[in-house]
């Protein structure tokens, strides 16, 4: 018994030490978002700090009216989360279940194209954009269409599926259902967990991006989050506690995102589902 | 366009051939990135691997509070670049927590901060890349074991296996697949490494990465896109013959571990 | 379509001169475009890149000559001839000959000193430091004052900022980067490495190593005696209620006053616009003393390019701006050529070499040279 306990004790103590490894940043993130702007500068030791204030995020919704920037990210990053769950996991449906030279050959490029730096793609896609074949420059297509389908998740999902048991859709199909029937009522719960882990990882990539946005539009109008902090709160002599109130705002709905999808990736496979 | 010496500024170019390929192959900056985006790779890589395969076992199991800990792990992948850079060159300077530490175990600390000391500099960068992308490796780890009937793991318990039985015979070859998709996405993420450089040193401090170069090169600061494209071909050329090579090896049906 | 750099204060000012300009113009409509300080340049050199470029850009003076020799700039040379005389900085956009921008405000460095550190180093409140030896020794005494404390703000290696930081030491000893004639590089003179030498003194004896950021943020909390910075340092103090008490003064050369580095804003018209016309106008418009003045004061900054505006009361307010003007007499800066880039980059490893991984201070300027010359051939 009492082994058992020290045990369980040491393994709290080794994780709650990883924990707070990772976690510093966040703490820190938050401590300094709340510090008044002109608490003089920031040191790693401002955790320590006693003065509290919500000037920075008035600043930042007032001064720099971010709600509309806000609002573009929620929309962009909705759709194009939305966009890649569906087509990702019907590519990638096809390249596990299907093995032939085709789709070989189509998961290659997919392979091919994750291969190429996104930052060298900027120039021909900017080019693309501003002519006339595809004048969709400073428009929200501009921030959805490159974005609907990640290669990655293309990846990801296929290489889960296969490892998944193909007994139960060879059930299905003996007992007599369409193909459709068994994407949807049979494959597709079965890969709730890399979903999750899709949209996750999906929602924050776009969520957070910067380069892109900044670039291939102009516009007050559509300015995502990361591309209305840049302009109001992360110039270079910014104060940091506005930039870190930024990123207190930004990281927040990822936060919650991840709490509603952990659930997702935790129930998984529940134990009967898989009759051998 | 690697063949030509097409600027971004001009419209007029023409076919140059080869020409761009010998003047990278002498070009001691492009070697530079070449080595140091090597370095980077076969450092971050199996180590994060590894890291993020131990964390998913560990709150794989059910035990109180495992949630949390869930969260907070995965935590620094969707932290902001920002952030991690600000907190990272703070830890990292001369008087800061890294280097005490350092004195602590009776090293000696480079004198102006680990990431202006050129044998420091690269190595720093890595060790922060491990710590912002291990919880995001583990997460799919984590939906990868969810794959795996726990009758399998009961009856090998009931078999009398230990732990690392399970682990050698079970757990490791159903995540093959997965495993695989984390070992070829993380070496191309790596392959392409960029932010991360860009704000810690600008690559300065014999940093220099190979997208960096490109990215530099090709827009930022000159503008020869023929002579960045050839080198971005280079490292493509690179990335593919490398995912082909951990995908014949991961492939292999017989263990190799 | 103008594109302008943005920082979200000026912003209004900027909208309200903008409003005013077409008040007077009914017939010409401006778009701004916002350009932010980190990816700025790449939005502006794709956009000329795919030959949509605004009709009319705001350029860093170290940016004219590269866009200026890919034949994307106006030759504005005839359009500036009547008020050449009533505004400075002309020679920064001057490209084999030709005027290719138009100056709006300028900038420079000078030497900050906090005081409060000077007199506990033992100096009276009239010492300034103007010549290499004060300043060394000052910054010696101040960093002796204990180990929180240091005399002198020295830059990490970081791009664009580290070699800001040692032309002015060579200028100052009376050394160049090229001839006159540009035609050779004098990198590696004796000037060029009594300047790197001293600078490499002050870093060894005293030196808070740091990013620009870094070194005004512990200047500013008062761990560091002089710093060399610019005007946004003024509006820091002033935004983040920082109480220090400062010192400025012109940056100390061997044994009097000498040289700091200077750049600016510029105009410049796109090659490919077609409304050339009502893009000087506004060019025009912006740059006038009136405008000026409103915008320096919007934006703190300490060295419009209109001599006009340079007389306005606001400027000779301030003791600190005053030092500005005055120090912008006294600067130089780097050459206008298509190649800066590369040269830039070249110096700067040769100083990161010397001051951070202990190399020679000759053979690391010959070795630069020799780079710049390969460079240029």
């Amino acid at each position: 018994m009492v082994t058992y306990w020290l045990k369980t004790l040491l393994k709290y103590v080794g994780l709650t030490a990883i924990l707070a490894v990772m976690l510093f940043p966040l703490v820190w993130m938050i401590r300094v978002a709340f510090l008044p702007s002109s608490s003089g500068s920031v040191t790693l030791t401002s955790l320590f700090a006693s003065s509290f204030t919500f000037e920075n995020f008035t600043y930042l919704f007032v001064t720099g009216s971010i709600g509309r920037d806000l609002f573009n990210s929620a929309f962009v990053a909705i759709v194009v989360t939305a966009g890649n769950i569906l087509f990702c996991f019907m590519v990638a449906y096809v390249l596990a279940r299907q093995p032939n030279v085709w789709t070989k050959l189509l998961f290659g490029s997919v392979l091919v194209v994750l291969m190429i730096p996104a930052h060298i793609l900027i120039v021909p896609l900017y080019s693309l954009m501003t002519s006339d074949m595809m004048p969709i420059h400073d428009t929200y297509y501009a921030l959805i269409l490159p974005w609907l389908v990640y290669p990655i998740g293309i990846f990801l999902v296929k290489q889960y599926i296969e490892s998944l048991p193909t007994s139960m859709e060879e059930a299905a199909r003996i007992d007599g259902a369409s193909e459709l029937r068994i994407i949807c009522q049979v494959v597709m719960p079965l890969c709730k967990p890399v979903l999750a882990v899709l949209a996750i990882q999906v929602f924050f990539t776009n969520w957070n991006s910067l380069l892109f946005p900044l670039i291939l539009t102009s516009s007050e109008h559509l300015r995502t989050l990361p591309v209305g902090l840049s302009h109001y709160g992360s110039d270079e002599w910014a104060p940091l506690q506005h930039k870190m109130a930024g990123a207190t705002i930004a990281v927040i709905p990822v936060l919650i995102l991840f709490i509603i999808l952990q659930r997702r990736i935790v129930s998984g496979i529940t134990a009967g589902a898989v009759k051998q | 366009m690697g063949f030509s010496n097409k600027e971004l500024l001009r419209a007029d170019w023409q076919w140059v051939g080869l020409q761009n390929y010998v003047t990278l192959f002498k070009d001691e900056h492009f070697l530079s990135a070449l080595g140091n985006t090597f370095v980077f790779v076969v450092g971050t890589v199996p180590i994060t691997t590894i890291l993020a395969l131990g964390m998913a076992l560990l709150v794989n199991r059910k035990f109180r509070g495992r949630g949390i800990f869930r969260a907070g792990y995965f935590f620094p992948s969707i932290t902001s670049m920002v952030v991690i850079a600000l907190i990272f060159q703070e830890l990292y300077r001369r008087d800061g927590y890294v280097a005490m530490l350092a004195t602590m175990i009776g090293l000696t600390p480079p004198e102006y901060g680990f990431l202006i000391d050129k044998s420091t500099a690269l190595y720093s960068i890595m060790a922060m890349d491990i710590w912002m992308s291990v919880g995001y490796y583990m997460l799919i780890f984590l939906a990868g074991l969810k794959s795996i009937p726990d009758e399998l793991y009961e009856a090998a318990r009931m078999q009398g296996a230990s732990f690392f039985h399970q682990l050698r015979y079970i757990t490791i070859p159903i995540l093959r697949p997965v495993a695989l998709f984390i070992i070829v996405i993380n070496s191309i993420k790596s392959f392409q490494v960029f932010v991360e450089i860009y704000v810690m040193t600008g690559g300065k401090s014999d940093t220099m990465s190979m997208v960096y170069f490109v990215y530099e090169n090709g827009v930022t600061k000159a503008f020869q896109f023929g002579y960045a494209s050839a080198a971005a071909i280079i490292l493509f050329a690179i990335i593919g013959v490398f995912s082909i090579m951990q995908f014949s090896i991961l492939k292999r049906r017989e263990p190799i571990w | 379509m103008v594109a302008i750099w943005t920082d979200p204060a000026i912003k209004p000012t900027i909208r309200e001169m903008v409003s005013d300009f077409e008040q007077q113009n009914p017939d010409i409509k401006v778009k701004l475009t916002d350009l932010t300080w980190s990816h700025g340049h790449e939005k502006i050199v794709l956009a000329f890149a795919s030959g949509r470029g605004p009709d009319v850009v705001e350029l860093g003076s170290d940016w004219i000559a590269q866009f200026a020799e890919n034949g994307q700039l106006t030759d504005i040379s005839a359009d500036i001839a009547s008020d050449s005389a009533e505004y400075q900085g002309w020679s920064m956009a001057n490209y084999n000959g030709r005027i290719m921008a138009y100056p709006w405000f300028l900038g420079t460095r000078v030497l900050f000193g906090n005081l409060d550190l000077m007199a506990k180093a033992g100096y009276d409140d009239t010492f300034v430091p103007v010549s290499w030896p004060q300043l060394l020794e000052a910054s010696k005494k101040i960093s002796a004052l204990g180990p929180k404390y240091y005399g002198w703000g020295s830059n990490a290696p970081e791009k664009h900022r580290l070699y800001k930081k040692y032309l002015p030491f060579l200028w100052s000893a009376g050394g160049q980067i090229l001839t006159d004639d540009g035609k050779l590089c004098v990198i590696a003179s004796t000037y060029a490495i009594d300047g790197l030498t001293i600078y490499k003194m002050l870093h060894d004896s005293a030196g808070y190593v740091a990013k620009q950021r870094g070194i005004e943020d512990a200047f500013l909390d008062g761990k560091v005696g002089f710093i060399i910075s610019g005007d946004w340092l003024l509006k820091r103090i002033e935004k983040e209620n920082r109480k220090i008490n400062l010192l400025s003064t012109l940056i100390p050369g061997p044994t009097l006053p000498g040289r700091s580095f200077k750049g600016g804003e510029f105009l410049a018209i796109n090659a490919k616009s077609e409304k050339k016309e009502a893009a000087m106008k506004f060019v025009r418009f912006i740059t006038s003393p009136e405008q000026q003045i409103k915008f320096c004061k919007a934006n703190r900054s300490a060295n419009p390019s209109s001599v006009k505006a340079q007389q306005d009361p606001y400027f000779a307010s301030n003791d600190h701006i005053q030092t500005f003007i005055k120090q912008i007499r006294l600067a130089k800066h780097p050459p206008v050529d298509p190649d800066w880039v590369y040269m830039e980059g070249i110096i700067e490893q040769a100083v990161e070499d010397v001051v951070f991984n202990g190399e020679p201070v000759a053979e690391s300027l010959r070795k630069a040279r020799h780079e710049i010359e390969k460079q240029r051939k």
